[in-house]
């Protein structure tokens, strides 16, 4: 290729005189007319609108700016709003009673009354079991076997429920205490008059505290309800509000320590009885690995199960029977 | 074709501020090359067309004058280049099947007539035949040489609004002229 092809060529200059030659002035000043009348009636773009290549607008360059702050409010209020909560799972002991005491009440406010699930418990865990405080502040009396429990309503991410969802309910009978449930399980229990007997530890005592706290301030707020019982009812509603996660190893924790009445407690909150932990290990396979046949009969009496296998592949049964405790095997219905 | 590039932006600014002259004072320094640029491109077939695409080439300039910048382009670059979107467009519309001709390789074998091209245009009649060979060019090929014999433009220019290389550019500048010579040729064979 040469510099020729971008010089003048002879053939260029012979266009433009045809072109010059067949050209109609006429035509063109009509042309003209036209096309001056048409760009007169468009109206010209303003240059600011136009001029994007030179000046941007600022929304353009930083409009992952936005996005991204608009993402870091939505973390911020949902941290504010949900964070506090998680801090605070105790709720004021009146909510689960009167809870308990209004459940034909759910249904018409359109309660979900069905089990729930924690995030993190297998879908194979099986229902909870029966609640039997569950129709004791209706009742005054320890509730039936057969008697279906009132679910604690459905823990909204991991929230515990929140005692302003029932703020009109009549108050609850007191439930009974824990050792008439206890008593109906077979004796296991100490002092029917120790009001506080089933709960254990430092944290346990504070939670108490600020329960009753909580529960003296709505009590003063609803100055036509009754006073509620002494504080052993309320700490085992606080117990209930901790999420069933939390309850279910306090569970397995207990019957590997075998601590009849902390097993007591959790189960009549209706905390689930054979919800695994990492391991696959059930409450009742840690009662028998730590050979406490009172707990596993506890267990077992519960409906816990002998066939659950763990991640390695052994049920409750399998462990036992490779124990070889008598008493162990009794407590489980598998002696002789 | 005495071109200002700098008046030619001023105009243009001057019509964005309203300036009711200023857009005429521009259009009659490219009205005739722009309208043959249009027909040549139509080529026979579609010159009915050419007065609509003139027309809607020139409303585009107006409606976006602000939008030309003169540090990235001469405006008669940016005209051509709207002009030729104009013509592309109307053959997309009438579903016209653009293809390249076949006689390339023939026509750069032609030797140069002996007369001069403009002394065969001399006449009306010849002048016709040799605008009718212009449009009868692949659109390639006549695109870039009405831009380079009728406007003036660089190769450089047609190659940016035409979006295709430098070197291409001069190869489709090449054919045309060549195959504009054998058109000539044939028509004096038959005068003489």
């Amino acid at each position: 290729m040469s510099d020729h092809d971008a010089a003048p060529d002879p053939i260029d200059q012979a266009y433009v005189q045809a072109e010059a030659v067949l050209s109609d002035d006429e035509a063109r000043a009509a042309r003209r007319a036209r096309v001056l009348a048409a760009v007169a009636r468009e109206p010209v773009t303003p240059p600011a609108a136009t001029f994007s290549s030179i000046r941007r607008p600022a929304w353009r360059r930083g409009g992952w700016l936005a996005a991204a702050s608009i993402a870091g409010l939505g973390v911020f209020v949902a941290a504010h709003l949900y964070q506090p909560a998680l801090r605070q799972p105790l709720t004021d002991a009146a909510a689960p009673a009167v809870q308990t005491a209004a459940g034909p009440n759910q249904a018409s406010r359109g309660i979900a009354a069905s089990p729930t699930r924690s995030a993190g418990v297998p879908s194979r865990t099986p229902p909870p079991t029966p609640r039997a405080f569950a129709a004791a502040p209706l009742t005054a009396t320890p509730a039936p076997a057969d008697v279906q429990p009132v679910a604690p309503p459905p823990p909204l991410l991991m929230i515990p429920p929140a005692p302003k969802a029932f703020p009109a309910a009549p108050a609850p009978a007191p439930p009974p205490p824990a050792a008439v449930v206890a008593a109906e399980r077979g004796s296991l229990l100490p002092a029917p008059n120790d009001q506080r007997p089933l709960l254990g530890g430092a944290s346990d005592e504070a939670v108490d505290a600020q329960g009753v706290t909580r529960g003296a301030a709505m009590r003063a707020s609803r100055q036509a309800i009754p006073s509620p019982p002494p504080a052993a009812p309320l700490t085992r509603f606080e117990s209930s509000a901790r999420p069933r996660s939390d309850q279910a190893a306090r569970l397995r924790a207990a019957a590997a320590a075998g601590r009849i009445a902390e097993l007591e407690t959790l189960l009549a909150q209706g905390v689930p009885v054979d919800t695994p932990d990492a391991d696959g290990n059930t409450a009742l396979m840690k009662s028998v690995k730590a050979d406490h046949p009172a707990a596993a009969a506890l267990l077992r009496g519960r409906g816990a199960s002998l066939d659950h296998k763990n991640r390695a592949g052994e049920s409750s049964r399998d462990i036992a029977t490779a124990k070889g405790d008598p008493e162990l095997n009794q407590a489980l219905g598998l002696g002789p | 074709m005495d071109l200002d590039p700098a008046d030619d932006a001023d105009l243009l600014r001057a019509h964005g501020a309203g300036d009711p002259h200023a857009f005429a004072r521009l259009y009659d320094r490219y009205d005739r090359p722009c309208f043959q640029f249009i027909r040549g491109m139509l080529g026979a077939s579609h010159a009915d067309a050419a007065e609509d695409l003139h027309q809607e080439t020139w409303i585009s300039i107006s409606k976006n004058a602000a939008a030309f910048d003169p540090r990235k382009a001469r405006f008669p670059a940016w005209l051509f280049t709207i002009a030729r979107h104009k013509v592309l467009d109307h053959f997309r519309r009438q579903k016209v099947v653009i293809l390249a001709s076949a006689q390339d390789d023939a026509a750069m074998m032609v030797r140069d007539p002996g007369p001069t091209p403009q002394e065969q245009v001399e006449s009306r009649e010849l002048a016709q035949k040799l605008v009718n060979a212009v449009e009868a060019l692949p659109l390639a090929q006549r695109g870039v040489f009405v831009m380079f014999a009728q406007v003036g433009l660089s190769l450089e220019e047609i190659s940016n609004a035409t979006g295709v290389g430098v070197e291409t550019t001069k190869s489709r500048l090449r054919y045309a002229r060549a195959t504009l010579r054998l058109a000539l040729a044939a028509e004096r064979s038959t005068h003489v």
